[in-house]
């Protein structure tokens, strides 16, 4: 009985989960104006910092080890909210740019479809990076790579201007807050 | 009226099965087939597998035991061709994202394999509503054929909406059709193989299952043979008022912007 009851609870998740993205496809709206007022700009430099292992040597041998690790977990934490923003704005970036990907001009089209692979390349990293994050959170003395998230973001940068640009010369896309 | 063998159980069986292979004959008429060959296959023969099973149900010289021997095939005909629609619909929905497709691939195939064990394990603990193997075995691989497959479609859902891939429009509505059925099914056959339920609630689980299908069938040919209405193609990116993007904020002109961006980029790329 115990064994009917857990395969009809996952079933019942199951179902209410596809008919939800049945029902958030039927409602998208097919106009990206709102897409954009979504993208948080990253300050890119800062997310450079925190991820830099020269800063986190430095600390290591100024702190003791309870106070290192302490401080490592609040710079993970902050790291944590940085990946997981840049991963939201991947997924807004893949709307955006599949919604371009018919466009009758070539080299928007082309541009599209680079935003579109190099977003879901960060959106993979993003969630690579923030699981190590988290592992990195239990044992803060390991070390963390989340130099492919900042990589792909500022790959991204380019890829997202170059369409906005090309869609609308006057008024570009902007990911990150370095300006 | 919910009656075993009454004339609403008999078009339930008989109605979405002979719907789904006038759809199978639409689609070969129409070529769409040519993208879908799992799903053809898998809409002809399950749907004759199914009208075979009926009719070893009401032909009297047909013996309890070989209907359900050919049940037993049937069920194990149709899951094989469900896995080869899932197959088929999860690489046309990778196929324009070559940066994932790697990486979806191996995560399908480790799903499936995660899968496999879970439900032999369910399949090992679960105990069987019938002394007869061949029907309570019959049972037991209709509840292992739907918890893989519902795991495997949740999976590609999960990982669509995770990565916001655009599906078209044919293959949404043939995983949505068989995405409800599998977990409907997956439940029900769940309760039937495991709580012992009275003859009564298994009648009722039946006309469940089998209106359940039928709304799936429908569902296939609503997404398959409706044309879908054109959307306009976006075409602004316009930054939100006051956010970072805004040239009124910033203060700077457009192209003052721009030349401030790529510098700032090549100094971050090349450091």
């Amino acid at each position: 009985m115990t064994l009917a009851i857990i395969l009809v609870i996952a079933a019942a998740v199951g179902l209410i989960f596809i008919l939800g993205m049945t029902v958030t496809r039927s409602l998208r709206v097919p106009e990206n104006s709102s897409l954009a007022a979504k993208i948080q700009p990253i300050d890119v430099e800062a997310f450079r910092n925190l991820i830099d292992p020269a800063e986190d040597d430095y600390l290591r041998r100024r702190l003791s080890a309870s106070e290192f690790r302490l401080v490592r977990r609040q710079r993970l934490r902050a790291m944590a909210a940085y990946v997981q923003t840049a991963g939201r704005n991947a997924a807004v970036l893949v709307l955006m740019g599949q919604s371009a990907l018919t466009a009758s001009d070539a080299d928007t089209a082309e541009a599209a479809r680079r935003l579109v692979d190099n977003a879901l390349l960060l959106r993979r990293n993003a969630a690579i990076a923030l699981f190590r994050i988290y592992v990195a959170l239990a044992w803060p003395n390991s070390g963390l790579a989340a130099v492919s998230v900042l990589h792909s973001y500022e790959q991204l940068n380019g890829t997202a201007m170059l369409l906005g640009r090309l869609q609308r010369p006057a008024v570009p896309v902007r990911i990150s807050a370095t300006l | 009226m919910l009656q075993a063998h009454s004339l609403l159980w008999d078009y339930l069986w008989v109605g979405p099965n002979a719907l789904l292979l006038a759809l199978g004959l639409i689609l070969w008429r129409r070529g769409t087939w040519r993208a879908f060959h799992a799903f053809l296959a898998f809409a002809v023969f399950s749907a004759v597998g199914q009208i075979t099973v009926f009719a070893a149900d009401i032909i009297p010289s047909v013996s309890a035991e070989n209907f359900w021997r050919v049940d037993w095939v049937s069920l194990l005909l149709e899951s094989f061709l469900k896995f080869f629609v899932i197959g088929e619909v999860f690489s046309r929905v990778l196929k324009p994202y070559p940066s994932i497709s790697k990486l979806g691939r191996l995560l399908v195939s480790g799903i499936g394999i995660v899968l496999v064990l879970v439900a032999a394990l369910t399949a090992a603990y679960s105990r069987g509503d019938s002394a007869v193997y061949l029907i309570s075995g019959a049972h037991i691989l209709e509840q292992t054929s739907f918890l893989i497959e519902s795991g495997l479609i949740f999976f590609l859902f999960l990982f669509a909406a995770y990565f916001q891939l655009s599906w078209d429009r044919l293959s949404f509505g043939i995983l949505l059709g068989l995405g409800i059925s599998a977990c409907v099914h997956l439940a029900t056959w769940a309760i039937l193989a495991n709580a012992d339920p009275s003859p009564r609630v298994r009648t009722l689980f039946a006309f469940l299952i089998m209106a359940v299908y039928h709304v799936c069938v429908l569902i296939w040919f609503y997404y398959l043979l409706v044309p879908e209405k054109k959307r306009s193609s976006l075409q602004l990116i316009t930054p939100a008022k006051g956010s970072l993007g805004d040239p009124l904020t910033t203060g700077a002109t457009h192209a003052e912007t721009l030349d401030v961006w790529n510098r700032e980029l090549g100094r971050l790329v090349n450091q």
